[in-house]
Parts: C-alpha cells; structure tokens; sequence
C-alpha cells in the first residue's frame, strides 16, 4: 500500500511526537514530584496538648496548626495569634499574585492569647464563614468565640500559597484546605489565547489538505483508467493485488487514493508548527526580554514576553485600549498645593501650566525657590506652612484641622523607625500615602498604629517649638469604596472631643456640609477648578464636631452592621450615611499625577502608525479629558463627542429616584445622544477630508451604549473617531469596550493597564500588555507582555510586532517550498502510470522538511528585517503593512502557489528532458534514481536560494544556514551512495556527466527567474513603503544606536529632564477643570467584577502597597 | 526625610560605576545578536542590479548554448523504428495480428539497410529505444530483489518479486521479479558489405552497478522457466555481474519513452555507407503499441545528441538580454528616482496625514 518504507515516513512524524510528548512527559513527572513533595510537607498540628509534624495531606479542617517564619500555609487558615506584638504577622504572597512586598494581617484581638499549645488547646470556636469561592480579596465570616459572635475579614485569613516572613510563629485554625483552598479554586479556569495566526494557520492547512485531497483524486482516476492488461510486464494476472487489478477498478482508485495521500502528504507542513514555535520563542525570550531600548533603568526592569506565540499579533494591533493611572501617568503622587479655608498655598508651577505658559510665549524662569521642600510624595513650595508659621495666617485653626485630617483619617501603616526621615508608609494608594507625608512635613507627624489607636506627632500646636505626641483613638473608620467615593474616620481627642474626619470627592462632600458656609464653599469651589485646570488630582477635606449621645446611637447600628453576615457593606453604607452630615469645610488639597515620561510621543508615533488609541479609566469626566489632552489624544482642533449622565434631565430623573424611570430616561439619552453624535460624524466624514473626532463617554451611558440594540451605533461611531475616552467605567465595562471592538470590528486588540482593574480587559484583548515595575503584578501576571513604561509600546509593537509579523513570511514560504515539492512528484506520476511510484527516495521526502530546508527559514524568520529599528519608528506608518496583513493575505498565498507550480515545471520538464540521451562521452543512459536525485538537488538548491530572494537583510547566519543546508544534502547524498542499496552510488554516476553541471546551472536560475523579474518590477513600479523607505537610507551606515549607550541618555540633568518633558508637553489645554479623588485602583479587582461591593479593607490596603522601591545605593568610592 | 527612591537625576546606575551595578541590576547584557544589530548586508533590488543580473545570465549562458547546440549538432545519430518495418505485411492490420506474430515462435529475423549521413567517428553506440514502456511503474520498479541479485546466498529473498518470484515447484527463480522477466530480447547484428561489423558488449553498463549491485558468484536459475515468457534467456554458466544486457536493463528508467545501451561499434562508419541490420524482432511491445527504435549514434563532450540544454540555454540567455535591455528601455523613459518620499503611501493620498 504505502509507496514509502514506514520508518522513513514516521521517522520525522515521531521525532516531532516524541519530542513535544517528551517535554510533557517530563513537566508532568515534574509536576508528580512536586506534588508529591508538597503533600508529604509536615506542619505542626495540636495534638493532646503539643505540637506534633503531621504531612500535608492528613491536615484537616479544624486543626490547630503552627507555621514557622518561612514557612509556607499548608491550607486557607483562620490567623488566630502570632508570636509578634499586637498579634500581626507579615505574608508573602508572591505565589499568590506575584507581589514581593509583605503585607501585614492582624489577628483578632480575642484571640491573641492562643500562642503555647496549652493555651492553644483550650481554644474552642465556631467559624462560620461563606462557601469556598476564587475571591482571593474577599472573605466573610464570623468567629463564634466564647458565645460571642466576631466579624472575621481578609486579613485574618492567611491564604494558602503565602509563606511566613519575620515572625517566629503564628498559629492558626484550618478553614479551607485541599482544593477549596483559594488559590486551587483560582488554578482551576486558565485562559488560554488563541492567537489569530493559529486560526489563519488552520484555514492554509485546510486549503492544503484540499489541494492534497484533489491531486490524490487526479491521480487515483488516472490509475484506474490506466491499468490495462495490455501492459503484459506487470504481470497482472490472477493472483495480483488488488491496487492493480484490472477487473476491479473501483479498488484500483479507492487503494491508489490511500497511496497518493501518503504519497503527496509532504504537501502538509509538520514542521511548520515546530519551526514557528522555535522562532516565536527564540523572539520572545532573546530580543523582546533583552531588548536594552525596552529597559528601564530607574525601576531596573526590563520587558518581559509571558507568552510566545503573540509576537505577530503585535505587528497587527489597531486598537490599543489603555489604562490611565500608573499607565499614561507615573502614579507618582506628590502633595503640590491646598487650599485652607479658602486660602491657596503652594507657589509651584505644574508642568502642565508650564507648557501653557510657554506656548503663549511668556519666559518661565525656572527656578526653584529655596524654601522649596522636596521628597518623595511631597513638591511643595510655600513658607506660611512650614515650621509652624501657619499659627500666624488668618486662619490657624483651620489650619490645625486641615493637618489633623490628613494626619488621622486615613488607612495608611507605618514603618520603620518612628522619625520623619525613615519612616515609610504603606498606602492603599499613592494619594494617601502623599497625603500622610504632607502632614508630616507640616509638622503633624504620624508614626504609630495600633487597632485602637493613632499616634501623631504634632509640633507648634500649643506655642511655636513645643513637640507633643498625641493618641488618637480611632473609634470607627468609615472605609473608602467607589459607590461612597470619601472616607471618614471617627476619634477621640485624648481630651475627650469626639471628632469625624472626612475626606472626598467634591461632589460627595459638597452635599454633605452643613449650612452656612457658601462664601467658603464658592472659594473653595473655584480653587478646585484652578487646581483641575493644572491637572491636579483635588480631594475635599472636612470635620464634624459629634455628640457623645449622638455618637452612641450611631455606634450601635454601625456595630450591629458590621456582624452582618448578608449584605454587610450596603448596610455599612447606609449606616455611614447617617453621621457623615452636617460636616464643616476645612479646604481641599491638590496632588500631582505627573504623565510617564515620552507618552505624548508615543501615542504621536503610534497614530500616525495608524494605531487608534482609546483611554479606559476610573477617573471623572474632567480628568479623564484633562489627561487626554495632555497626552495629544486629543486637541481644540479635534471634533468631540461628548455624552455624558451629568445633563439636567438626567439628574432631574436621578433625583426623583425611580430606578426604572432612571434607566428608561437614560437609555432614551444615550440613544439619542449616539445618533445623533453618529449622524454628524458621518457627515464630517463626508465633508471634511481628513476629520478628527474624539468620543468622550461615561461610565453610566456606556452602561446603555453597550446595550444589545445601541450596541452597533456605538461601534460604528466609536470606529470613526481618531480617540476614545471612557471614563468612570468599571473593570468590568473595560473588558466588555475591548470586547466590543474585538469582536465588532474583527481587529487586533491591544490593551495596557497595571493596576489589578485592568486584568479583565488585559485577558479580554488579543494582546495584552502590562506595566511592570510599580504597582501590584496582577496586571503582569496576567498579560502577555510586560513592560516597564508606556512609551516602550512603541518598541514593541512598531519594532518587535513588525519582525514577528514579518516572520509570518515563514508560512508562505513553507507553503511554497511544500508545494514546488510535491507538485514535482505530482508531475511525474502522469508518466509513471499512475502508479504512485516516487520520483525521490523514501528518505529524501522524508528529510526534506526536517534537514534541506529547515535551518534557513528559522534563520530568516529571526533575523527578517525590512528597515531597522531605529526607521520603523521614524515611519510608523510603516506598521500600517500589518494591519492590512500584506505578507499573509489569501492573493500572496495565490502568488506563491502559482511560483510554486512554475517552478515544480521547470524542475520535472527541465530534468527530465535534457536526461533523454546519453549523457557522457561514455554513452551510458541515467535511470530512474539518477533522474530523481537531480531533481531533488535543484529543488533543493532552489528553494534555499528563494529564501535569499525574500531577504531584506542577510546576515551571516544567513550564509551559514543555507549553505549548511545545501552541504548537508550533498553530503546526505553521498553517505546514501556508499550504502548499498538502490541509491549505490548514484550521486557519483550523475556527477560524472557533464549534463549535471549543466542542468544545475540551468534549471534554479530558470526557476527563479520569474520571481527575481516579479520582484524588479515590482520594485520598480509598484514599491512598497518599505522598499522606498529602504531606498530613502541606502547610504546610511547601520543604525547602531548603540543601545550600550542608551543608559547615557537616562542622564540628563533635571533641567534638561524638565525641558524635555516640557517639549512633550500638550499644544492645548482643555477647557475642563476639577480633577478626581477617585482612582480605580482602590477597588478590589475580583470584587467589582462579580458585582459584589468590597470596601477597602486594612488587608487590602497593604497588599496594593507596593511602592516600596528598594533604595539603590551606590558604590562609595 | 524618608527618601525612598534615587532621584532621577542622581540615581540611576552611570557609565563610570555601571558596572558594579549591573551586576545585581536586571538590566539585560549587550550582544549584537539580541539587539538585532547583526551586521548584515542590505540588498535593495536597484533596476541597476536587475539589469546587471540579466546581463550576466545572459553573457555566461549565451556562449553555454552555442557551445552545447554545436556539440549537439557535432554527435551523428541514426534513429530507425522497426517495430512495423519488421512484421509481415499480412500481419500489420491490427493489433491482435501484430501480437499473434510476435507471440508465434520461430525465427522472425528481418533485414535492413540503414544509409550514414555523415562521417561516424568511433565509437558508435548502438542503442535500443521503447516508447510507451512504463520502467517506472511502481509495481515494475519494485518487483525486484537487490540481496538476491548481489549475494548468492540470499537467493530466497523474494518477497517483493511476485509473481515471477518462484517456480510451481517451489524453488526460486533468479534473477527474480518482473523487471529481469521482462529483459529485453531483439538482437542487433550489423555488417557492411557483408563484413560483419562487431558490436562490443562489454562495458555498457555502469561500472559501480556491475561491481557491486550484481554478483559474481550469482548464477541464473530457473529463469523463464514458467509458463508466460516474458523476454530474454539467459545463459545460466555466466554470473550475472557479467550479463551486463540484463544490468543495463535493471537500471531502470525514469520515463516511458527510454533509451538502453545495446553495444558500441568500434569502427569508423563512412559517409553514406549502407549498413546491413540483422534485426532480430522477438521483444513484445505490440500488446501495448510501444514502439521500437534503433538508434546509431556517436557521442561529444556533453554526451549523445540533445539539443534541449543549447536550446534552452539560448532561450533563457535571449530571454535575459531581452529583458534587460526592456528594463534598460523602461528605466530610461519612465524612470524612478530611488527613495522618492513622494511614493510613499502616507504621501500619495493626501487625505491621510
């Protein structure tokens, strides 16, 4: 049946097998051993009063157990007491989330006690907690202790997959163990990509398979009518086979159909698969992780590719969905201005305004005042505040409850030594954290927090000089949420005055006040939108005198809800509402949120790349549109859309408060407002030759926007416009955006975030990248590449997605060099009866793929570079090729296949036809085998030097891998001609003709001709934009930016620094004010997305606070 | 002042201690190689080179064909088709007859005259031509045994033979299989006025074949013994490294349409002298209407008369001066300045930017 020796043909097949079954096999051993290992771990469990090491596996739920520092949780545990003071202990997490920082837990006070194991056994408890979900951020339940019922929060739980850091030993109860442990219910659902390549791979594999299916017909027709009696010499009498018999030629086609498929299956590439992965990965891992442009030097981090097989999509993206905070901007938080009591202080100048100030042409001089104080979180320029000369502004006592606020209300810890040089905070948010640090530099030190308690250091309260520690005792913290928008926290003054702090949104705090403060609230008001306009972040400060009583009542209801098992946070809520009224207005504080050095460049360069840029953020409409313009995406010049819930009849119907009337009125507006945006921007379409719209639209209408029916008006729209802000929108509306695109507008997708908010849209988009280095890793664990800055996009996509796209070459290639192949072997069939006779040697089929022809086109497939580096970022409209998928398009696959047809002729015909006499001067004639060999040699020759024509630049791997090849089948050829068999010596009867030499000048130059002319002409009349670009630089040596050097430029001084950002800096400023408290990075990921409210939580606080960069010392000479 | 981070401006590792950072720093080493800064040469495909690139095809192939027509027209060769010329007339009708002939024992000598064109230098190859004769059928190709052939010990390899693998009685034939069963049996004698002209058999065959894929000690055994005849005898005292018709015959061709070596004349043939041709017409190609040819040819360097290299390798040097000379044409009148911004994509619709 099999016209080829079974070994031969499976050989190549089973090494592929074995190969990828190997490495599996051996992960998977692997894996057993690291299973194994894992269960048969021993932990110290209470057994009869002492600790006795019991394994892993045998733990079960209820158990006392004892962790030593370093070691790992063997199960979801109940953190009951440590062996540390206030029962807190420090957790790594990195398994978990891939955060290095440690994050405190606090154990109940209750049960701090339970640390010797005869204390331990004494413990007697009821947990009584949710079912086991994935929710690593979230935990509800109770502790039932001593007929009294304690709410349990994530931060008494210790997580499986954390390990013990700087604490001898805690102890705790078993809650969850095995696969209802949070982190197992978190392994079980892995997304897994499918890039589009893959897909286009199987439509090309379909179309080949269909190829092989109608050759094989062609064939097997052919040999049923060819089969005659007549042929006497093939001896077809009674006894022969039923693949020749001529009595039955429905056999004959059906049998020579099997043989032709196995015949002509070289035509689908085994290899391609393998090869692909090898240069994918070989990309990933040397040029993108290695990439010293893509390095960033302050945070040491260098880009990273977490998977391999999206290089090529990087060449395609033409939506990139980013994420505002910590993406465009630094999310470096510094306390830049205030306003007190109506009063502005901070005399510095953002470099926003600096920009505007500089376009209009006024000279800033840009020094810095002396008094100017300057540390991390803190850019601060005024001396009525400092060193206590605020006691002689018009307002001192505003004053001291401004710094009181910002020194107590808050959920930021300590650590470190407690004075104001070494200290660190540990924040939920950069905000806080600036906040915090403002206090201390205006002499409201906070430096200690037990659970009851806050210490500050307050100097120049009572007289000029005097230093005071104060306790503070924290009654009640009324935590930050995004439905609440403020935070409050209730205390008492070591004098007994009862006091709620409240910080917010303006919005949120305005509505709040008590009477009789217009003229401050109107001042304050304006102060807000000057600091807006200069693209500061404002919160508004405020207190309220309580009530001993008042405070009481209050208290009862607030604990009464916090026991709550069902619907605890709403009730919290509710219950807050309640005392956060009636509040006094102290001032409002502006932050600084700088933008990431060189983002407006590189959203320049990516658009004009052709890249549309959306902006997805949590932030206020007036931030959001703030930030756009400053980073150019968008302009004065540009058509807006805006369609936004804050219009009057929107907030008439809000505030009748009927849900279904709300929702009805709002989708009528969004609905109109959509229609009518589209309307109009297809007219500018029309009319304008090059419009530039931008769609603004919030969380709220998008809400309605993405509904089904409106959901198509909305695409159309949002396809149109240069840029897209959303704002105000949830995690979970940011997946459904890139969702709408991606499968809308059937386009690369590409999204970028680094806060634990965008993990959803980082999953959803085809790519997804995330910014390593500053914020918490969930962003990074899960995209697929990892960079340290926004700008080094442009690297990434306009350089690395370029090659990988190029190197897509490699499938067409592949499919032609399979093709020009078989095809030869089809050609000869129609001579050879038929019959499924080879025209090559079994093992020359079979090495063909794996040997010939292999190395090349790994080669070209890493090294393929059509401009350099440095050129694709100096034309990003050259990136445009990609999108329009010009190198893998069914019209190239066409091309190729009808070259490959050419040239299989010119090979067969060529061949054969000047073999047709006697070849040598010894008159001897060539046979079956001779003839074969030949043709394999020019197919061989061939095709690797097609592979030259495809170049654009050849290096010197180039060489080496195509004259390996070709050495490697002549050498192949003569180790067949020492073997006896029926290649004996075959190469050495050829090579004594002179019709070898001949026909191995004649048939690759023949067969090439058509493509080298294709490719002149083509040149000439109808050139690429790269071709141009090639020609444009032909004279320019090699463009070694020397990346050696690069660190050179990191160097600026700041002056220059500072003039550089300024360049950068937005041509317009937008006429929005005000900027938000809100940033999206306060809300737990996992929570919001599964629409359950989850506050801030002193766990979570810690956890998200990850700045802590290690200080990098420099070698003292 | 609880700093935390370097400033920028004083911080980051520089070129005076980078290296004792570095060493603890992720920063990624320098190499030309994942920094994609290999040097390599950049080809751009100027109509300069193009035209430079046909040119020079055409100037090495150009003087390649004359070369190999001359030495194509240089080689005499004397093609004769005999298979109808040698069937009596009464049997030529139809194909039944032809085959009854040929399958009829007896003597079916038949005697020709071919005329020299030209002067034939020795030596002069005798070739037999088939046509319509597929060598390369897959179950002719393998029905064969290449142990058996070599080593006489291995005469009970003949697995692949079948049918022609073994005698009713069991013993096995050598040289089994259809190829050999099929050897070709018409005989060639040739004389010139009545002298007879011999044909030297000895060295037609490829030597590495006749020293290595036949065995000396292997001798024919029951070699067209069995009912269905299908070609030659062989003599069976002679080892089969010696039977050099039967090697030249089991090197098989590639194509339906082949040429085998029959023998070398070793004698000057004049000019328009008359050869006398003994054929003798037993092979069997009238079953499949394959036809028969005697070929007569001398050789030259490049081998017997082909003229497809010389005529392909002017064809294609034509091509490529032609070609050239188009581009040089087109070059000149509508030429494109290289790396002319103005073809750029982004500058040819003005709508864009």
């Amino acid at each position: 049946m099999n016209p080829l020796s079974l070994a031969s043909k499976m050989g190549p097949l089973c090494l592929v097998l074995l190969v990828s079954l190997g490495k599996e096999a051996y992960e998977d051993w692997k894996r057993f051993q690291a299973d194994k290992a894992i269960n048969n771990t021993h932990v110290d469990v209470l057994q009869d009063g002492r600790w006795a090491p019991i394994q892993w596996q045998k733990l079960q739920v209820g158990d006392i157990v004892k962790v030593k520092q370093d070691g790992s949780f063997p199960a979801d545990l109940l953190f009951l007491a440590s062996t540390n003071a206030d029962g807190v202990c420090y957790t790594e997490t990195a398994n978990l989330d891939g955060e290095t920082n440690l994050k405190i837990l606090m154990a109940l006070e209750r049960t701090w006690d339970y640390i010797t194991p005869e204390k331990a056994s004494e413990f007697k408890g009821e947990v009584q907690c949710e079912h086991p979900n994935n929710l690593l951020y979230t935990f509800t339940g109770n502790l039932v202790h001593q007929k009294q019922t304690l709410p349990l929060n994530p931060y008494q739980i210790l997580l499986r997959g954390c390990s013990l850091r700087n604490t001898e030993y805690i102890v705790g109860a078993v809650i969850f163990t095995g696969h209802e442990t949070k982190i197992m219910m978190n392994a079980m659902n892995v997304l897994s990509k499918r890039s589009t390549l893959e897909r286009k791979l199987d439509k090309l594999i379909l179309a080949l398979l269909a190829t092989l299916f109608v050759i094989c017909a062609v064939g097997a027709i052919g040999s049923a009518t060819f089969i005659n009696r007549k042929y006497y010499y093939f001896g077809l009498g009674k006894g022969v086979e039923a693949q020749f018999n001529p009595d039955n030629r429905l056999m004959v086609f059906a049998r020579t159909m099997l043989t032709f498929v196995t015949l002509f299956s070289t035509i689908v590439p085994i290899s391609l698969y393998v090869t692909i992965e090898v240069i994918e990965y070989i990309q990933s891992t040397q040029f993108i992780d290695k990439d010293l442009h893509m390095y960033h030097a302050e945070t040491d981090t260098p880009a990273l590719a977490r998977t391999s097989n999206l290089n090529e999509e990087l060449g395609q993206v033409e939506y990139i969905f980013s994420d505002k905070t910590g993406t465009l901007t630094r999310n470096m938080m510094e306390f830049f201005k205030c306003s007190i009591g109506g009063e502005v202080y901070g005399t510095g100048m953002t470099e926003i305004e600096m920009g505007g100030a500089q376009r209009t042409g006024k000279r800033m001089e840009m020094h810095k005042s002396a008094n100017a104080v300057h540390e991390k979180g803190f850019n601060f320029d005024d001396t009525r505040l400092m060193r206590g000369a605020w006691r002689n502004e018009p307002n001192p006592d505003m004053c001291k409850e401004f710094f009181r606020c910002l020194a107590i209300c808050h959920t930021v810890l300590p650590e470190g030594e407690d004075c104001p040089e070494k200290i660190t905070y540990q924040a939920a948010s950069p905000d806080e954290a600036a906040l915090v640090i403002a206090a201390k530099n205006f002499g409201f030190f906070f430096y200690r927090r037990t659970p009851t308690k806050i210490y500050v250091r307050e100097s120049h309260v009572e007289e000029m000089g005097k230093i005071d520690d104060a306790g503070y005792e924290i009654l009640n913290i009324l935590e930050f949420n995004s439905t609440r928008k403020r935070q409050s926290v209730v205390c008492r003054y070591p004098d007994g005055r009862l006091v709620l702090y409240c910080k917010g949104g303006d919005a949120v705090i305005s509505e709040r006040l008590a009477r009789g403060q217009d003229d401050l609230k109107r001042i304050t008001m304006e102060n807000l939108e000057q600091f807006g306009s200069a693209g500061l972040r404002t919160l508004c400060l405020a207190y309220r005198d309580l009530n001993p009583e008042i405070y009481e009542g209050w208290n009862e209801k607030f604990t009464w809800a916090k026991k709550l098992l069902e619907d605890r946070e709403k009730k919290l809520d509710e219950v807050a509402e309640l005392i956060e009224k009636e509040l006094i207005l102290i001032g409002c504080t502006a932050i600084e949120d700088r933008l990431q050095e060189g983002v407006p460049s590189c959203i320049e360069t990516l658009s004009k790349a052709g890249i549309k840029i959306w902006m997805l953020t949590g932030d206020k409409i007036e931030t959001a549109i703030n930030i756009a313009y400053a980073c150019e995406l968008t302009s004065n010049d540009m058509k807006q859309f805006i369609i936004s819930s804050e219009t009057d009849s929107i907030r008439e119907v809000e505030e009748r408060g009927d849900r279904d009337e709300i929702a009805r009125v709002m989708k009528e507006e969004v609905r109109k407002e959509l229609s009518k945006s589209l309307k109009e921007a297809q007219h500018c379409i029309r009319s304008a030759s090059d419009p530039k719209l931008t769609l603004v639209i919030d969380g709220k209408c998008l809400t309605y926007a993405l509904d089904p029916n409106l959901r198509t008006m909305l695409l159309n729209l949002s396809l149109i416009c240069t840029s897209v802000v959303c704002c105000r929108v949830t995690p979970l509306q940011k997946a459904e955006v890139t969702d709408l695109v991606k499968k809308g507008a059937r386009k690369i997708t590409l999204s970028i975030g680094d806060g634990a908010n965008d993990v959803a849209m980082i999953r959803m988009a085809h790519v997804g990248v995330g910014i390593s280095g500053l914020e918490g890793m969930q962003a990074v664990m899960a995209s697929d590449f990892a960079i340290a800055q926004f700008r080094f996009l442009s690297d990434l996509l306009l350089m690395h997605g370029r090659c990988g796209f190029l190197s897509l070459q490699v499938i067409t290639y592949f499919f032609y060099k399979n093709l020009t192949f078989t095809l030869t072997q089809f050609w000869f069939t129609f001579q050879a009866g038929f019959s499924g006779q080879k025209f090559y040697h079994d093992w020359f089929d079979s090495l063909y793929n794996v040997v010939f022809t292999s190395l090349p086109v790994i080669v070209f497939g890493l090294f393929e570079k059509d401009v350099s580096a440095s050129l694709s970022k100096k034309y990003p409209q050259l990136y445009k090729e990609g999108m329009r998928n010009s190198y893998f398009s069914w019209r190239d696959v066409a091309a190729w296949a009808l070259s490959a047809v050419y040239q299989s002729l010119v090979f067969y015909h060529f061949v054969t036809a000047s073999s047709s006499a006697g070849l040598n001067s010894s008159g001897k004639m060539l046979g079956l085998r001779d003839v074969g060999t030949m043709a394999f040699t020019c197919v061989v020759v061939t095709v690797n030097l097609r592979l030259l024509l495809m170049c654009n630049s050849i290096t010197r791997w180039h060489h080496i891998a195509i004259s390996l090849s070709i050495l490697a089948w002549f050498a192949f050829a003569f180790i067949c001609s020492l073997v006896r068999g029926n290649l004996y010596h075959v190469v050495h009867v050829i090579m004594s003709t002179v019709y070898f030499y001949l026909t191995f000048l004649l048939v690759p130059i023949v067969a090439l001709l058509g493509d080298f002319l294709w490719q002149g002409v083509q040149r000439l009349f109808f050139p690429y934009d790269y071709q141009i670009v090639q020609e444009i630089h032909r004279h320019e040596p090699d463009d070694y930016t020397g990346a050696g050097n690069l660190h050179i430029r990191s160097h600026l001084t700041p002056d220059q620094e500072r003039n550089f950002a300024i360049s950068l800096l937005p041509r317009d400023t937008s006429k929005y004010t005000g900027f938000a408290f809100d940033s999206p990075g306060y809300e737990s990921f996992f929570a919001s997305q599964h629409g359950v409210h989850a506050p801030q939580k002193a766990w979570d606080v810690i956890r998200r606070a990850s700045m802590r960069t290690k200080p990098k010392t420099l070698p003292k000479k | 002042m609880s700093s935390t981070t370097v400033p920028s401006s004083s911080g980051a590792p520089g070129s005076a201690d980078a290296s004792a950072v570095r060493r603890n720093s992720k920063r990624p080493k320098y190499s030309k190689f994942t920094q994609q800064e290999l040097p390599a040469c950049k080809p751009i495909l100027t109509p300069r080179w193009v035209i430079s690139a046909f040119m020079l095809v055409s100037i090495v192939f150009i003087p390649i064909g004359v070369a190999s027509l001359f030495a194509s027209h240089d080689v005499v060769e004397i093609v004769y088709r005999y298979d109808l010329d040698c069937i009596p007339a009464s049997n030529r009708s139809n194909r039944a007859d032809k085959v009854q002939y040929i399958q009829t024992p007896g003597d079916k000598t038949c005697n020709k005259s071919l005329t020299v064109p030209k002067r034939m230098k020795p030596p002069i190859y005798v070739y037999y031509q088939l046509d319509n004769f597929y060598q390369n059928h897959r179950r002719y190709v393998k029905s064969r045994s290449d142990q058996q052939l070599r080593d006489a010990s291995s005469e009970g390899e003949v697995s692949d033979c079948k049918p022609e693998d073994m005698l009713s009685n069991g013993s096995y034939i050598v040289p089994c299989g259809l190829i050999a069963w099929s050897l070709f049996n018409d005989t060639y004698s040739f004389s010139i006025n009545s002298a007879q002209v011999n044909v030297n058999k000895k060295g037609i065959s490829w030597k590495s074949d006749r020293e290595h894929k036949f065995g000396k000690d292997v001798y024919p055994k029951n070699f067209q013994s069995g009912g269905l005849i299908g070609g030659a005898k062989l003599n069976s005292s002679i080892p089969l490294s010696e039977q050099e018709d039967l090697i030249v015959w089991m090197r098989t061709a590639a194509l339906p349409t082949f040429r085998k070596l029959y023998g070398k004349i070793e004698h000057d043939l004049e000019e328009n002298q008359v050869i006398q041709v003994s054929l003798g017409n037993n092979y069997n190609t009238y079953s499949f209407n394959g036809k028969k040819k005697l070929v007569l040819s001398t050789t030259s360097w490049l081998g017997g008369k082909n003229d497809f290299l010389g005529i392909a390798y002017l064809t294609v040097g034509g091509l490529c001066f032609f070609l050239a000379m188009a581009f040089t044409i087109v070059y000149l009148v509508k030429p494109r300045q290289l790396g002319d911004p103005s073809y750029l994509s982004w500058n040819r619709n003005p709508g864009w930017h």
